[in-house]
């Protein structure tokens, strides 16, 4: 283990320790323990000392361990009412996992049957030749998939979508930097513009379902979606201006043939009809998690998808999730994040200084950390900001989740921001140097477009 | 812990292993290259190489050496656990029909390189190759974007899904 790793398992052991032995004024025992719980997940998920999704377990084990009716805390007589274990294993499979199931399945899918890839090129087609609406057109390609799959997965089929047609650029183009960097740019953007874009969203979904309040698939992309856009032809133009294009044309030969098998039929009626379900919700009212069954169901019944295929899902990705979920919900109800969001006197700073700082945090965080992690973090804290009152009410809440998920997928400064970013790195066709400012721009103009919809725009739909 | 994958060129002539090693040396950032100019001297390279704990990815073997000839050597590869997985190249302008046959059927020989051979093919080649022990071999195949076969790479993420978001 490299000499960080040993660091952040000594640092999070210690902060596990701390709280046992140090007394925090005003705050409950149960508090306490969750606040131990709280600095070793932090530390072991900023570290990466276990693996991240590990981190996870070991909070909901000590969650169960401490912090539950069948655990070896007895809480009679004080203010915390301590939970059945099973409902800190039950976010396992809470509803926004399940609907990040279904997409999963979807993506996995359209991945075996080459779907993503006969979606790329047909959508590509209407951009013609010249570069810079190639790269345009690759951009809006990218982040529409990303909307519906992984972010990485996206850029992983994108980068062999490209990789042809900067192997025909001269070697001095500064257009192969700016098409190679257009691609994880647009995954992270497209990511935040439906609720299975990418995880961050699931952690604060779940945590505005947890204060009762129900975010709707096409609520969301109400939301979001306006500010991907945006971000898109802003990210666009800033490519084009850091890393202008040397030749005005490209060529572009994408090779896939539609699959015609009653396989991959089924995948694309149940891919629509899931997508449409999904995207109208607040039309027929059923939820979007319900609707997420659907595609799990017919795809394994019909063995579009077989055993090995749902092996290969990324479960390991929904445990990330479950474990951020989960410390949520004991950060909410010890009272934990209302202890440590009154250290502050938030009343002091004005609404729109409240959603920049966090904004900001997020931000600066998810680009050193996954940004699961850093939405797992700081949605407690920003949730509770909401519930004293100093952001008004639920359309206050969804707000700072706005602000907190949005910003947390911003993050494209350093190959280590997101793996989209890992990717386009790893392919050798630009440096670290090359992404810093592009990434600095796009991420510091995404905040600022962020807290510009928080006064007009979402205000007015929320 | 992440393996040191080895390429391995055998040539008893010292020009033409230079001018081989020459050849690809683009590969020798990700690739360390050992050099042996006898089967016997191959061996031992060998035995080192695996008791660092590490692993030949691909051998170049010319088929006329002193001693052991390359087929003879690329034959005993393919019966050791450790090495079979080797891909094995024959570079030779003098390996007849029966050998080279046997070489093929026995080795499990990817290619054959007559000499001269062409400079591009062979860095063709050699990519093409390492390309097949990473994506064999390897967990995380990211890294050898740049200097292998990225495309197939980039599909074999994208089909493989061990990169994820998080």
């Amino acid at each position: 283990m490299s000499k960080i790793k040993q660091a952040g398992l000594l640092l999070g052991i210690i902060g596990f320790i701390l709280p046992l032995v140090v007394d925090f004024p005003g705050l409950s025992l149960a508090g306490h323990l969750t606040m131990s719980i709280f600095l070793m997940a932090g530390i072991f998920w900023m570290f990466e000392s276990i693996p991240i999704y590990s981190t996870s377990m070991l909070v909901i084990l000590f969650q169960v361990l401490l912090l539950s009716q069948e655990g070896f805390i007895d809480y009679s007589g004080m203010a915390y009412s301590p939970l059945p274990f099973s409902d800190f294993i039950a976010t396992l499979a809470s509803p926004i996992i399940i609907l990040f199931l279904g997409g999963f399945v979807l993506a996995d899918a359209s991945v075996k049957y080459d779907f993503d890839k006969n979606m790329t090129r047909v959508l590509l087609r209407p951009f013609g030749k010249q570069t810079v609406f190639i790269i345009l057109g690759l951009m809006l390609v990218t982040a529409v998939l990303s909307a519906f799959m992984s972010n990485t997965a996206t850029t992983a089929m994108m980068i062999t979508v490209i990789l042809p047609i900067i192997a025909k650029m001269e070697p001095g183009d500064p257009a192969r930097i700016g098409v190679t960097l257009s691609i994880p740019f647009a995954a992270n953007i497209g990511g935040i513009a439906t609720p299975i874009g990418t995880p961050p969203n699931a952690v604060v979904i779940a945590a505005l379902n947890q204060q009762g309040l129900d975010i709707a698939f096409s609520s969301w992309i109400f939301y979001a979606a306006p500010l991907a856009i945006v971000m898109l032809f802003v990210a666009w133009r800033v490519l084009l201006w850091l890393y202008p294009p040397a030749t005005r044309d490209v060529a572009l030969s994408l090779d896939s043939k539609l699959k015609k098998s009653p396989s991959a039929y089924i995948l694309y009626a149940t891919f629509a009809v899931t997508v449409v379900l999904w995207v109208t919700e607040n039309l027929h009212g059923i939820k979007s998690s319900m609707v997420a069954l659907l595609p799990i169901a017919v795809l394994t019944i019909t063995s579009v998808l077989d055993k090995n295929d749902i092996r290969k899902l990324p479960w390991e990705v929904l445990w990330l999730m479950a474990g951020g979920i989960a410390l949520g919900i004991s950060m909410e109800t010890t009272g934990l994040a209302e202890w440590m969001v009154s250290a502050i006197s938030w009343d002091k700073f004005g609404y729109l200084m409240l959603l920049a700082v966090f904004g900001a945090v997020a931000l600066v965080m998810s680009n050193f950390l996954s940004n699961t992690v850093t939405a797992a973090l700081l949605i407690p804290l920003a949730i509770s900001i909401a519930t004293s009152g100093i952001i008004e009410g639920p359309e206050g809440m969804i707000l700072i989740g706005l602000v907190v998920a949005l910003g947390c997928s911003f993050a494209m400064v350093l190959p280590i921001s997101t793996p989209p970013n890992a990717i386009a790195v790893s392919t050798g066709m630009l440096e670290t140097k090359h992404m810093i400012p592009a990434g600095l721009i796009v991420g510091i103009t995404g905040l600022i477009i962020i807290l510009l919809l928080s006064v007009i725009y979402w205000p007015l739909i929320l | 812990m992440s393996k040191n994958i080895y390429i391995l060129v055998v040539e008893d002539e010292p020009e033409v292993l230079d001018a081989i090693v020459r050849d690809i040396t683009g590969f020798e950032e990700f690739f360390p290259i050992e050099m042996a100019d006898t089967a016997e001297e191959a061996r031992e390279i060998i035995q080192d190489i695996l008791d660092q704990g590490d692993v030949i990815g691909l051998i170049l073997c010319d088929h006329v050496l002193p001693g052991d000839n390359g087929v003879e050597l690329l034959v005993e590869l393919q019966h050791k656990e450790e090495t079979i997985s080797t891909r094995k190249v024959l570079i030779t302008g003098q390996a007849g029909l029966q050998e080279t046959v046997r070489a093929v059927n026995e080795a499990d020989l990817k290619h054959y390189i007559a000499k001269p051979w062409n400079k591009e093919e062979l860095v063709e080649i050699v990519k093409e190759l390492l390309t097949d022990y990473v994506l064999d071999k390897v967990d995380d195949v990211l890294p050898y974007m740049k200097v292998l076969d990225g495309s197939r790479i980039a599909e074999a993420i994208r089909k493989g899904r061990t990169v994820t978001d998080n």
